[in-house]
């Protein structure tokens, strides 16, 4: 039986900055990462656009990893590698059971438990589309693991659906390596994108991105032979005769990600239906005493210098939580996503511990050119913040200092269009 | 030259291999596909129908009661997994309620033990899920569940233990006689010489049949039927199969519970052209939704992990044909068989070898009925587990974090008699890849892990069928190509 | 008239270039830079892979320290596809020197 007084659950982007957070010459710390390797998925995203945020500088994913893992070298932070979690209870203390290969069977008790362990990519029967099953569709994450880190192609003419940056940044890896790639759907009239990945990716490459289009057939027995795409209405309805046939041996799907966390479901944590995953306060603890949570496990990210802020936000308020004494008492007021906003996390604010500027991240659901987003309590308000060229692929956020509030009823978060 | 050759390995196929091995004759179990049991019996509903629904007097009514009570047997030899449900039949007016009364006769005639009417109030209390709009129904303990292809890979390996063969991708594509004894040919050419044949290839049987004879007395009339499959935390919102007042199409759509927690929900019934057309269609998938409003309004379809279709071998038969060729002696047709052949296959087995063929080969006093319980790994005792992993380490290693398969499962079901080599034959044998993720975290290590077990490249490695390999190309090796 | 959505940063402004290289609706600098260099000798930078001789870690992430001509993106993709790296390497170590005479170097971006 091991005894710690902090694990983190995931050596990825938000367990790493997690750990480094937390590290302390007093705390006993364990990450617990599956893989043989730290870094989640950044190993696998060789590509550019990490960091320019924390770093100003642009990274590859595996690069940026490595600031992280360097700088674990020289703190006292244990890690398990090749291990899994695969059940946590909280009879007193945490306790989890853990296997590995190496180590076999073991269980491990903690004060303080931090979720990293990120997403898993929504699969052709969670959004139902028709057709025969053959072999070919895949996630585009599957398809980038075996490119970039097997060194295999899964196919050599490629359709992709879904036009956020994994399936951009799909098209483009396939295409460099050999394969074709004939084309891009996407269902809203929209991509979920950035600007510069339609020109690098898709442009660069003469690969055409369908919007506001669906796949409504697969064909082939054995194979992968043929797609059928449709363009939908504002209701998402297929629209009858605008049908297109692509033959392909493989089809991407780029379809969303999902934080991580049904492990957790025993601790029954309150959970959001619109994020899918943990309910949290400010210091980012769930509902569950002692148990955080962060990075793509929380909510699904775009950049991953705000999973590491959000690591580091983990680390910090779990060490925080170790090291005090006193059993502590919260009083929570509610977090709510008002016009135009999908989800706002923190969804609550511990207000009996507000001493501290609080960040609120949320997400919109329209993109617009300039807009404002504006915070409520008691019908008043409380904080502005004005934007250019909000998209609800793009994380946005706003800063709370405690004398920000008035009272400690809900505040709500709204975004209003310039006109 | 073999005493018998069964063509197909399907639950109809495997089950009366086993009963044969049985005896003093030689069997041979041939299969097109590059796997056991590859089509209707992996897309089925998994029920052990009680046999209230066939026809009074049929041999579906006889076979599917007597197959129902024959699982037990299969349950404690085979240690297959078995699911004592039960099963309501629902209805909503009093129309439907005087249906019911005609299944509960029906039921009765046909040998249906322990069914009995319930009211409104006892159905919602067993079923807290199921609309309030719901009467009446009838009640069918003897209602089970069980993993179709489970059952068949392990009759498979069961019949070859006692002496019985298996080969896969073995086409058949004609068939000879010569002198009294049949010549079969397969696609590469081999011939096997055999005195009988059982044809037992489900959509293909009158294909099979046509190689032969003309007149096949009847014509495969293929019926799709789609399904949704609810991930396993679905488990214990419904506890019994729920079937509403069956029509003309078939039973009706479904909920069924499953034996490792999932809920099927389905299936849809449509005569359809092609034998081998197992899309879903949209339209399919709506029927689905709309028919289980009376059923339950509180279904969770967000955890819907997977869709599928299953082709059954309906026909212009109006029961299961199971008898020798009029024309050629020794050439057995069992063939027709959809609903309630899940049922009624290991019965069918029996009624083959015991009334039609009357076989008079001695017994074998060696056969052994027995296959060892399965080892599944997360459901052993904390105590088993450490101990198994002190015996072989690949026990710790987690591969399917959705389902919680280990390596070493993996490893087993690749190797043995009836171990396969591809991702789906992994997947229908250790269940890794059948979760939430569906294979997106542990398809890449279960195609390291097959490629090491059988020393093959990884981009040999098949997705199922043959030439399906998932890693097509390896990058920056240039090949004459 | 050619119109072309700036890359520069995440604003992507839509710019109009036209035959004498005059740009409009950039709102900083970079945009009128990266809209002339896009008409005239558009660049980009490359991120990859190559092999390597290690069984357990197949291929190593590379990529070219600076932009390169766009036109000859795939012609340095076949030239890398012969780069075998049989010993360690640090992040930042030059994999292959003035690739194709770009005066660029492709680096590792990744340790083995």
């Amino acid at each position: 039986m091991i005894k710690t007084d902090l694990v983190i659950i995931g050596g990825g982007a938000a367990g790493l900055s997690a750990a480094l957070a937390a590290s302390d010459a007093n705390l006993n710390i364990l990450i617990i990462e599956r893989e043989l390797i730290l870094g989640g998925i950044l190993n696998q995203c060789i590509h550019n656009g990490f960091g320019l945020h924390m770093f100003k500088e642009e990274l590859t994913g595996p690069e940026y990893a490595m600031r992280y893992i360097d700088e674990l070298q020289h703190k006292n932070i244990e890690v398990l590698l090749g291990t899994t979690v695969i059940d946590i209870t909280k009879p007193d203390d945490f306790m989890l059971t853990v296997t590995s290969e190496k180590d076999g069977y073991q269980h491990i008790t903690s004060r303080s438990v931090i979720i990293a362990s990120g997403c898993y990519e929504r699969t052709r029967g969670a959004i139902q589309i028709p057709g025969e099953r053959p072999k070919g569709i895949m996630p585009a994450g599957s398809a980038q693991r075996y490119l970039n880190m097997d060194g295999y192609l899964v196919g050599k003419n490629i359709f992709i659906l879904g036009s956020g940056d994994i399936g951009l940044i799909m098209a483009r890896r396939m295409t460099l390596e050999g394969a074709k790639v004939l084309g891009v759907a996407e269902i809203m009239p929209y991509s979920n994108g950035l600007t510069r990945n339609i020109v690098q990716c898709l442009d660069d490459f003469d690969i055409p991105l369908f919007l506001s289009h669906t796949i409504t057939d697969i064909k082939g027995k054995d194979v992968l032979e043929k797609i059928t795409i449709q363009k939908v209405n504002e209701r998402f309805e297929p629209i009858e005769g605008t049908e297109r046939e692509f033959e392909v041996d493989t089809l991407l799907l780029s379809i969303g990600l999902i934080p991580d966390v049904t492990l957790f479901d025993s601790l029954k944590m309150e959970k959001s239906d619109i994020t899918k995953s943990a309910i949290v306060n400010q210091h980012l603890m769930s509902s569950v005493d002692g148990l955080f949570i962060c990075g793509n496990a929380l909510h699904v990210h775009d950049l991953v210098d705000w999973v590491s802020e959000e690591g580091e936000k983990a680390g910090k308020y779990a060490k925080a939580y170790i090291l005090s004494d006193e059993k502590q008492s919260r009083e929570h007021l509610k977090v709510n996503p008002g016009a135009k906003i999908r989800y706002v996390v923190p969804q609550l604010i511990d207000y009996s511990h507000l001493n501290e500027p609080v960040t609120l991240s949320f997400r919109t659901t329209e993109k617009m050119i300039a807009g404002t987003f504006k915070v409520y309590q008691n019908n008043q308000v409380i904080m502005t913040k004005k934007a250019k060229y909000i998209a609800p692929a793009e994380m946005e956020n706003i800063i709370l200092q405690p004398d920000d509030f008035i009272s400690f009823d809900p505040i709500t978060v709204i975004l209003e269009e310039a006109l | 030259m073999y005493d018998y050759v069964i063509i197909g390995s399907g639950i109809i196929g495997s089950l009366i291999a086993r009963e044969l091995s049985k005896y003093e004759v030689s069997v041979l179990i041939l299969d097109k596909e590059n796997d056991i049991a590859s089509h209707q019996t992996t897309a089925n509903s998994a029920i052990i129908h009680s046999g209230h629904d066939p026809k009074e007097n049929t041999l579906k009514a006889r076979l599917c009661v007597a197959g129902n009570r024959l699982y037990d047997e299969l349950e404690k030899e085979l240690n297959i997994p078995l699911l004592r449900t039960g099963a309501f039949v629902v209805a909503h007016d009093e129309e439907e309620e005087k249906a019911l009364e005609e299944l509960y006769k029906r039921a009765v005639n046909n040998g249906v033990q322990s069914i009995h009417f319930i009211s409104q109030k006892e159905i919602l209390e067993a079923e807290p899920l199921l609309s309030s709009s719901i009467t009446k129904a009838l009640s069918l303990p003897s209602t089970k569940v069980t993993y179709p292809w489970e059952v068949a890979i392990s009759a498979v390996s069961n019949a070859i233990k006692n002496g019985a063969e298996f080969k896969r991708n073995s086409h058949v594509v004609s068939i000879d006689k010569i002198n009294g004894t049949y010549r079969i040919y397969l696609e590469n050419g081999e011939p096997i010489n055999t005195r009988n044949i059982i044809n037992a290839s489900g959509v293909s049987s009158d294909h099979i049949a046509s190689m032969i004879e003309d007149d096949f007395p009847l014509k495969i009339t293929p019926r799709r039927g789609e399904y949704f499959v609810l991930d396993r935390k679905a488990k214990d919102l419904f506890k019994h199969v729920i079937y509403p007042i069956p029509s003309k199409a078939g039973k009706g759509v479904l909920i069924v519970p499953q034996v490792h927690g999932n809920v099927l929900l389905g299936p849809t019934s449509e005569n359809i052209d092609e034998k081998d057309e197992a899309s879903t269609t949209l339209i399919g998938m709506k029927k689905i939704r709309h028919d289980l409003l009376s059923l339950s309004n509180q279904i969770p379809y967000h955890m819907i992990i997977r869709t599928f279709a299953g082709i059954r071998a309906s026909s212009t038969y109006d029961d299961f044909y199971i008898q020798e060729s009029k024309i050629n002696k020794g050439f057995y047709h069992v063939a027709g068989i959809d609903s309630p052949g899940l049922t009624a296959a290991p019965a069918i087995a029996k009624y083959l070898i015991e009334d039609i063929i009357r076989i008079n080969a001695p017994l074998k006093k060696n056969f052994d009925p027995m296959r060892e319980k399965p080892i599944v790994f997360h459901k052993l005792s904390d105590d088993m587990k450490i101990k198994l992993i002190q015996e072989k380490p690949k026990y710790g290693n987690l591969v399917c974090k959705c389902e919680k398969i280990t390596e070493q499962e993996i490893i087993d079901a690749i190797h043995g008699p009836v171990g396969n080599d591809t991702v789906k034959g992994i997947k229908k044998r250790a269940r890794a890849g059948s979760g939430l993720c569906q294979g997106g975290y542990c398809e890449g290590q279960v195609i390291k892990i097959i490629a090491r077990e059988t020393n093959q490249p990884l981009s040999h490695i098949n997705y199922y069928q043959k030439d399906t390999p998932i890693l097509i190309k390896e990058t920056k090796i240039h090949d004459k190509n | 008239m050619k119109e072309l959505t700036c890359i520069v940063c995440p604003v992507g402004c839509h710019l109009k270039v036209d035959d004498q290289l005059s740009v409009s609706g950039n709102k900083c600098s970079r945009g009128k830079v990266y809209a002339i260099a896009e008409m005239t000798a558009p660049k980009r930078m490359l991120t990859t892979t190559v092999k390597t001789s290690f069984p357990d870690i197949p291929r190593l992430s590379v990529k070219t320290k600076d932009p390169i001509p766009k036109e000859l993106i795939f012609k340095i993709m076949e030239e890398l596809d012969n780069v075998i790296v049989t010993n360690s390497v640090k992040i930042g170590d030059i994999i292959v020197q003035n690739i194709l005479e770009t005066h660029v170097d492709v680096v590792a971006t990744k340790a083995i």
